[in-house]
């Protein structure tokens, strides 16, 4: 599990990394406040327009590429861990890996578009 | 100021609390979300999705290493997602209708008032001596084996234990959860909380199984949050990479640390922190 950890991670940050200083190149010296108002997330929660957005290389699509892969990490992981204890014969852990992973697809299916 | 600068202080604030929430086990939120509303002037609730981000990069910084060293329990852990998961989903929802309501002030204050709720716990945790034997189990403890042992580098011996009395460690555990969600904060200190004084877990495997958890909690409030929109990546990316170095650095010092300096370090700065919060949620800075 500590594999799926560290390529999630390692992942994230190049993202991150590599947009956050492609943004910063861009325009150096803009206001900041303009970046605090705005946030680029809410346009590219449509993922053909998230999907534009990297194949035109623009950093703001990246930097939420970046974000996806820092959530989904520890979702992952759970995924792993109720194969690893399913494979292992522990039924009872792996049961409630498994209740953990549908309860997190609840937030992402159910609660986050009911909220919105 | 300038996005260079602005960017460069976000990374330098990141790196500040990912190096204190690795080693308290609170996560960096607790520390990055309350200087985000203060020094930078970031709205409450797009400070709790940078929160969110940040804790989310803590744990698997820290995650992986404590894995790596044996210091996470990974069955007690996911035990206890159980109840943390639904705990976030319901924090979270709730820090969505109170922010649509205005009420993003009255957040704040409670922020404020969990900081400092953090002082005695963290004081009282430095003066608990390590348990050399493990506790006694309860039936759900027993049937899930929730037991374990780790070497303490400090002490120079393998110290074992057991999950004691796991039905109110899942209470609390719920209610880590929903402060996760509700402030971004990593809900550690409820988590530790759970599991050093119900559990009776040692503190290093509960600080290291707290950060684990983490995660998975952090992902659930995160997924309500970020389709509310109150995730915003050019934020939280500069903070969550410098996190990500800092608590790099937490976790490499953790295990040659005494308990007692750990829980010291911290108690300034959550006073600090907690009293800005609040002079700012009363609208008196």
């Amino acid at each position: 599990m500590a594999g799926v950890l560290r390529v999630g991670l390692v992942l994230a940050v190049v993202l991150l990394a590599a947009a956050l200083v492609t943004l910063v190149a861009r325009s150096p010296l803009a206001s900041s406040g303009a970046y605090i108002s705005a946030n680029p997330l809410s346009r590219y929660l449509d993922l053909r327009t998230l999907a534009a957005g990297l194949a035109s290389g623009t950093p703001e699509a990246f930097l939420t590429l970046g974000a996806y892969v820092l959530i989904a990490t520890p979702v992952a992981r759970v995924v792993s861990g109720t194969y690893a204890f399913a494979a292992v014969g522990e039924r009872r852990l792996a049961a409630i890996t498994g209740a953990v992973l549908a309860l997190l697809l609840l937030g992402l299916l159910v609660v986050g578009p009911l909220v919105r | 100021v300038e996005l260079v600068v602005f960017a460069l202080l976000l990374v330098l604030t990141g790196v500040f609390a990912g190096f204190v929430g690795s080693l308290t086990g609170l996560g960096g939120a607790v520390v990055a979300l309350p200087v985000l509303v203060v020094a930078f002037g970031v709205p409450f609730p797009d400070a709790a999705g940078v929160g969110l981000l940040t804790i989310l990069a803590t744990s698997s910084t820290t995650g992986a290493a404590y894995v790596r060293d044996h210091l996470s329990d990974l069955r007690i852990g996911m035990f206890l997602e159980i109840a943390t998961v639904p705990g976030a989903l319901v924090g979270a929802t709730a820090t969505v209708f109170l922010v649509h309501a205005r009420l993003d002030d009255a957040l704040l204050v409670a922020l404020g008032l969990i900081l400092f709720g953090l002082v005695p716990g963290t004081i009282a945790r430095g003066r608990q001596p390590t348990p050399t034997t493990p506790a006694p189990q309860d039936h759900v403890s027993r049937s899930l084996g929730l037991t374990g042992s780790y070497y303490d580098e400090a002490r120079k011996e393998r110290i074992p234990y057991a999950a004691a009395q796991t039905r109110p460690a899942l209470g609390v555990a719920f209610l880590a959860g929903a402060v996760a969600g509700m402030f971004g904060i990593g809900g550690g200190v409820f988590k530790v909380l759970s599991l050093e004084q119900y559990l009776r877990l040692p503190m290093k495997v509960a600080t290291a199984t707290s950060n684990f958890m983490i995660g998975v909690t952090g992902a659930a409030g995160a997924s309500v949050l970020l389709l509310a929109g109150f995730i915003n990546p050019v934020l939280g990316a500069p903070v969550a990479l410098g996190t990500v170095v800092g608590a790099l650095g937490g976790s490499r010092l953790l295990p040659t640390l005494r308990n007692r300096t750990v829980r010291w370090l911290f108690v300034p700065v959550l006073l600090v922190l907690g009293a800005e919060v609040i002079l700012r949620g009363v609208g008196w800075a």
